[in-house]
């Protein structure tokens, strides 16, 4: 039953909508265990009913909720219903609380983390073509496809863990307000994300400067290489700047595109590049 | 002849890999890292498509798809972005901004698809109501609109990023797009250390 769940619960945003949110895939989700807890397809489709109302997690920590509020469902079915009273209650409260840490560990730090890990793979690997755009090497397909897919797998590999997780402690302390909430120390795991997180960053940024440092050093003059170093520089503290004015980071590319387009094109300035 | 039987293909593919964003799975197969070296060897450019893939990604990781926001679509600017290269003829810095757009503008018709769906709520209710508990089929067609409109979208803007190659005079923007896509690495590290660091040193 758990498993045909965690299968399931793959889909839970299959029917996103705005009027209920993530309501069709969770009640998609629960299926296998309300049929076995309601065998009269009455109380089958009454439970079923209760479960297309307005439902919104993160989705991997969705399980959480789903184990939960199974426990729930066994128990109404043995007790005639008095667990229901405190159901919706319970399903809103989890569903807020896993949503606000299940957005800080994978869409605020593990997605980004893994662009990190495809960018230390290549660079591991070799290959550092994404730095320089008009470097055009003779890379292998593998290894192009092996960055994103190290990031992938990483990042796979936890989400599996935690749905799995929840899906299983949701439903050993179902009931409960707080159920689960305490199965991992939350705080701690965002600390040790964010730390990993920046220091991946920092060490990609200065690999990068280091990197076109010594492909500059060939030159050997002086103002070369502190205009192809302070180009670099000038963005990174040009996107600080617009970001701290509200402004996204497209803003900044068009920006790019621009003051590039009137120097170069319309100008008719002498175009070079970052390296030699 | 075979150009466009592969436009078509990765078009399809597109679809399919951008359902993982939000209606199926969310293993990360939809984002622009991935899209692009996928559909950059599907077309014969391999490494083109992993720096443009890298690099939309790098821009697009600024976006969270948090409280029911929709945010820029990364499979769709990837998935132009290449083609526009591959099918398209043009140059790559080009190539890239416009997939930038495109995913921007992929935002608007995603809330409309999603606003289409929430009138399915009346009708799976009225179906379960009446005895008939399958909801298979309902998620299934919301991922096949899904995927239709995402191939639909991809195909028309590789046209239309075609038709923009065929201008003439174009080639006067070369220069500046070539610098300015020169500088985007570096503007994606700044959002990567940015990012991060806000983290580490927010405050309580």
């Amino acid at each position: 039953m758990l498993f045909s769940m965690f299968l399931r619960s793959f889909f839970i945003q299959a029917g996103w909508n705005y009027e209920r949110f993530q309501n069709l895939g969770f009640a998609f989700s629960l299926q296998p265990a309300l049929e076995k807890i309601y065998p009269d397809r009455e109380k089958y489709k009454t439970a079923l009913l209760r479960h297309l109302q307005i439902f919104n997690t993160q989705p991997y920590m969705a399980s959480f909720v789903l184990g939960n509020i199974i426990r729930m469902e066994e128990r109404a079915a043995v007790d005639g219903g008095a667990e229901l009273k405190t159901l919706p209650g319970v399903k809103q409260a989890l569903a807020s609380s896993f949503a606000s840490i299940g957005d800080r560990i994978f869409w605020g730090r593990l997605k980004p983390m893994t662009a990190q890990i495809c960018l230390l793979v290549w660079a591991a690997c070799g290959f550092y073509g994404w730095l320089f755009t008009g470097m055009n090497e003779d890379v292998p397909v593998g290894l192009l496809l092996a960055g994103p897919l190290a990031g992938i797998a990483v990042y796979s590999v936890f989400s599996l863990y935690i749905r799995w997780k929840g899906l299983v402690d949701g439903y050993a302390c179902g009931g409960a307000n707080n159920c689960a909430l305490d199965s991992a120390n939350w705080p701690r795991l965002i600390r040790l994300l964010s730390a990993a997180g920046f220091a991946m960053s920092l060490a990609i940024v200065l690999l990068s400067f280091a990197l076109l440092a010594v492909f500059n050093c060939v030159s050997c003059r002086p103002g070369d290489v502190l205009l192809k170093l302070g180009l670099p520089a000038a963005v990174l503290a040009l996107h600080r700047v617009l970001r701290a004015l509200g402004r996204s980071v497209f803003f900044t590319a068009g920006l790019l595109l621009i003051i590039s387009v009137l120097l170069f094109s319309a100008l008719k300035l002498e175009p070079f590049r970052l390296y030699l | 002849m075979i150009t466009l039987l592969k436009t078509f293909i990765s078009a399809a593919l597109a679809g399919l890999l951008g359902l993982d964003a939000v209606q199926a799975g969310q293993f990360l197969f939809s984002r622009p890292a991935f899209v692009g070296p996928v559909l950059g060897w599907l077309n014969g450019c391999p490494l083109e498509g992993a720096r443009l893939g890298i690099l939309l990604e790098l821009l697009y990781i600024d976006f969270i798809p948090v409280g029911g926001v929709v945010p820029p679509n990364g499979t769709a600017a990837a998935a132009v972005g290449v083609l526009a290269h591959s099918a398209g003829g043009l140059p790559p810095s080009l190539s890239f901004f416009i997939g930038i757009a495109a995913g921007a503008a992929y935002a608007p018709l995603e809330s409309v698809l999603r606003a289409s769906r929430s009138r399915l709520n009346t009708l799976v209710e009225a179906q379960v109501s009446s005895g008939d508990f399958s909801l298979r089929r309902w998620l299934a067609r919301a991922m096949l609109v899904e995927n239709a409109a995402m191939g639909a979208y991809v195909l028309a803007l590789t046209g239309l990023a075609a038709l923009l190659g065929l201008l003439p005079g174009l080639a006067w923007l070369y220069p500046g797009a070539d610098f300015a896509y020169s500088l985007i690495p570096w503007l994606g590290l700044s959002g990567l250390y940015f990012r991060f660091r806000a983290q580490i040193y927010k405050k309580g």
